[in-house]
């Protein structure tokens, strides 16, 4: 049996892996070597498949396509750690494919079933373990919604490619501009919200903290560093590229709602105590960061800023490649701490520096550039943001005079308790002492997953210290967005940032290696006046008098995280019990004091439920037509032909 | 401005020095006029917590001679423990001194500390101060003045 789950590991994650690295030399080649074209008749009649690959889409294929092979080699000690079914380790590399030929797509048709492709994969995949129940209600959310976000979807696309009069991108990107506005209205609208729900933007953000976590973390690590992103390539490709430039309207809106993701995100993950449930929000969170960007490039070119509405569009893509690096590392690391230990629960994790340091190194790599600090991969595509927003020419602009400070605010506030959140994870699920015997037993997984994670890592380092390599990609790829300032010098992404016609530059290489010096600095002079001291001598931790510090005395997540919970209650509502029982002889003794404490998504419980609802008493009564009795549906059927009759007639 | 005015009526409140004391001892980290204590309650009435308090208030003013309670015997010369010590406090007492660094004082307050007091025979009683760790400077009385507890904070201080 193992021999054979391990051969199967090894095969799926190996051809994982192989598409992974096709998809990256694709991605590559067409950025760099002008476009790939590709037609294949006979697949769906009457149009055909259409494959057109553009340097956007070349950014999103090689993007997927690295994540694919990190994602490909630790999937191997995954799969065999977790024994993966025939059908999860097919799906695997399945899904992956699916990925790479969604930006790859050149017609509506094709793009449409690609983009089903790959949301039926990765439903399948979040399935994996379906015999816990938590995994089917986290199926069921994800499959309603992505299906909702996928009518969304072709509606708008039908609804374009009939107006544009046109079914591939290439013709409707030249006639774009030429739809009538209502029907340009009526696409932005309806692309938003399909392509946002599959972003997690607000508010269809709430399958992911749901199937993330459920999901296998290999699989989480695919849907949240690259599926997620192809929503936002939907934006950038239907909205920005196609339709736009569009009115000052739709650069607000988009602001709005990534300003509102990324605030909401970052909130919820700061009180999150499901360690993947803190990810999947942080996914929200940055891509609400992205959407920002896109907003005010789209805003900014509206308002005629070109210049920094290239910068605005540089951060955006920045982030989305420095999100899929440290994101994809995130969920690895976690994922090697639940095969590990079996726990999600940053309540009782704790310790793991000592027992799981790889793991540990990982993760701290990954909330380094989760926090958007400098030296970590989030902080080029943040920094390159507030500059623009900052940076922001108003031209007498009232609205952009409002909303530049605005987002200016939400990403501070953003990446502030983005930086507490990181902290709490990696501090509390991490450093101190083990909280359970399961943490305290953990150990460090297989080679491959090491390596993989290895791999993660080391391309979250390049991208944070030396973003330059990232220059010659986003120029090709400005250079096909003119709607949004594409033609314009851009920023220069070099050893040194430079941004033109503001006083700003940045070097992050200058930064790390000042940082590096620094460090040797302080551990020599450490050195030479330890030597000068006498030795130090060994003396008890001090316990307040008590005998010994017990785990149990240690910062949990859930306190750690009570005063920013206290802090944004209206945002939070969390839901708070202090039960105190007392002893029967006197109301003045205290036997037992119970604490629970959880936060619910508020959007969730407010704006979901009554939807629900509302469909469980529909489906109620349609429910009593159906009593089972075959002369009824006789009757039904009957009916039916007769209504079609009196129709036709 | 009422509080200033409310300054200015008061004026100084503070008692004058008396003379320092005579019976002195060298200062534990060999610097006068900067003793750090911890103060270690071991089972007292708290009657010797309220003199003491009354010893760095305004009024009395026990930091003027440079002696200070602090938070944590990681920061203490030495500490100041009152009442007799019970057999919950005996090993918090033990760990509490360890905690201190050396060289350093311990300053036994009141008549429990000094020989077990009114509770001398209580049955949950380990013994005085003295019965548990070595004591340098003993202040008798039950509870004693605030004026005592000065003077035997400047024998320590050398001010
Ligand atoms: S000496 Fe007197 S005042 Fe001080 S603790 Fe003992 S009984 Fe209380």
């Amino acid at each position: 049996m193992s021999t054979t789950a391990g051969r199967g590991a090894l095969v799926s994650g190996g051809s994982t892996t192989a598409v992974g690295a096709a998809g990256l030399v694709l991605g590559l080649s067409s950025i760099f070597g002008g476009g790939v074209h590709l037609r294949i008749g006979w697949l769906l009649p009457l149009v055909g498949v259409r494959f057109d690959v553009d340097p956007l889409g070349g950014l999103l294929i090689a993007l997927t396509g690295a994540v694919a092979v990190v994602v490909g080699v630790y999937a191997v000690g995954y799969a065999r750690h977790e024994h993966w079914s025939v059908l999860t380790l097919v799906l695997l590399p399945t899904f992956v494919a699916a990925m790479i030929l969604v930006p790859a797509a050149g017609t509506v048709t094709t793009f449409l079933l690609c983009w089903e492709l790959m949301a039926a994969a990765s439903l399948a995949l979040v399935l994996a373990d379906h015999r816990r129940a938590a995994v089917r209600s986290a199926g069921i959310v994800y499959a309603v919604m992505t299906q909702l976000g996928f009518v969304a979807i072709l509606v708008a696309l039908v609804v374009l490619s009939a107006a544009g009069g046109a079914d591939d991108f290439a013709t409707l990107a030249t006639r774009g501009g030429a739809v009538a506005s209502g029907t340009r209205t009526a696409v932005f609208l309806l692309t938003v919200i399909g392509f946002g729900s599959k972003a997690g933007l607000l508010p269809l953000h709430a399958w992911l903290p749901r199937a993330h976590p459920e999901a296998p973390s290999p699989v989480s690590a695919l849907m949240s560093a690259s599926m997620v992103t192809m929503g936002i390539y939907g934006i950038i490709r239907i909205d920005l590229q196609i339709l736009g430039p569009g009115p000052t309207w739709w650069g607000l809106t988009l602001m709005a709602v990534g300003a509102m993701s990324a605030v909401f995100g970052v909130l919820q993950a700061s009180v999150a105590t499901d360690l993947k449930r803190l990810l999947a929000y942080s996914t929200t969170e940055n891509m609400g960061l992205v959407t920002v960007a896109l907003g005010a490039a789209a805003l900014l070119s509206a308002s005629g800023a070109p210049t920094i509405a290239a910068i605005a569009i540089t951060a955006a893509l920045v982030h989305l490649v420095g999100h899929a690096a440290f994101k994809a590392l995130g969920f690895l690391a976690a994922g090697s701490v639940l095969a590990s230990s079996g726990l999600r629960d940053l309540d009782r994790l704790g310790g793991l520096v000592r027992s799981m340091p790889v793991t540990t190194a990982m993760f701290g790599i990954s909330a380094l550039g989760a926090s958007g600090l400098p030296l970590g991969a989030g902080f080029v595509g943040e920094w390159l943001l507030l500059q623009s927003l900052i940076h922001a020419p108003t031209q007498g602009d009232p609205m952009v005079a409002l909303a530049m400070p605005l987002a200016v605010g939400a990403v501070a506030l953003t990446t502030g308790v983005g930086i507490a959140t990181m902290v709490k994870a990696f501090g509390v699920g991490f450093l101190a002492r083990p909280r359970s015997t399961q943490a305290a037993d953990a150990h460090e997984m297989s080679r491959g997953m090491a390596v993989g994670m290895g791999l993660a890592a080391a391309s979250a380092a390049v991208l944070a210290v030396a973003p330059g390599v990232l220059g010659p990609v986003v120029q090709r790829v400005l250079a096909v967005l003119p709607a949004v300032g594409g033609d314009t010098a851009g920023p220069h992404l070099g050893a040194m940032l430079r941004l033109p016609g503001i006083p700003g530059s940045m070097s992050p290489g200058v930064i790390a290696v000042a940082l590096v010096l620094a460090v040797i600095v302080a551990v020599g002079l450490g050195r030479w006046g330890r030597s000068r001291r006498p030795a130090p001598a060994d003396v008890p931790l001090w316990a307040c008098g008590a005998d010994e510090l017990s785990p149990r005395m240690q910062y949990t997540a859930t306190s750690y995280a009570e005063p920013l919970q206290r802090v944004f209650d209206d945002v939070l509502r969390p839901d708070t019990d202090i039960e105190v029982s007392h002893f029967a002889e006197s109301r003045y003794l205290i036997a037992k004091v119970t604490y629970r404490n959880r936060v619910e998504d508020p959007i969730e419980r407010g704006l979901y439920a009554p939807v629900v609802r509302a469909v469980g008493a529909v489906a109620e009564r349609v429910r009593r037509a159906h009593n089972g009795s075959v002369h009824l549906y006789l009757a039904y059927g009957a009916l039916g032909l007769l209504v079609v009759l009196l129709v036709v007639r | 401005m009422t509080w200033i005015g409310a300054i200015r009526r008061a004026g100084r409140i503070v008692e004058p020095a008396p003379s320092a004391p005579s019976d002195r001892m060298a200062p534990p980290a060999g610097v006068t006029g900067s003793l750090q204590l911890r103060h270690v309650d071991c089972g007292s009435c708290n009657g010797c917590e309220i003199e003491i308090a009354g010893a760095f208030s305004a009024v009395y003013d026990a930091e003027r001679f440079g002696a200070r309670l602090v938070a944590s015997p990681r920061h203490a010369d030495g500490i100041l423990a009152t009442g007799v010590v019970t057999r919950n406090m005996h090993d918090p007492l033990l760990n509490t001194l360890a905690a201190v660094p050396q060289p350093r004082v311990v300053i036994a307050v009141g008549d429990c500390a000094v020989d077990g007091g009114v509770f001398r025979d209580g049955y949950g009683v380990v013994g005085s101060v003295a019965d548990v760790v070595p004591v340098d400077v003993e202040v008798p009385g039950c509870p004693p003045t605030p004026a005592q507890i000065v003077a035997a904070l400047r024998s320590v201080t050398g001010r």
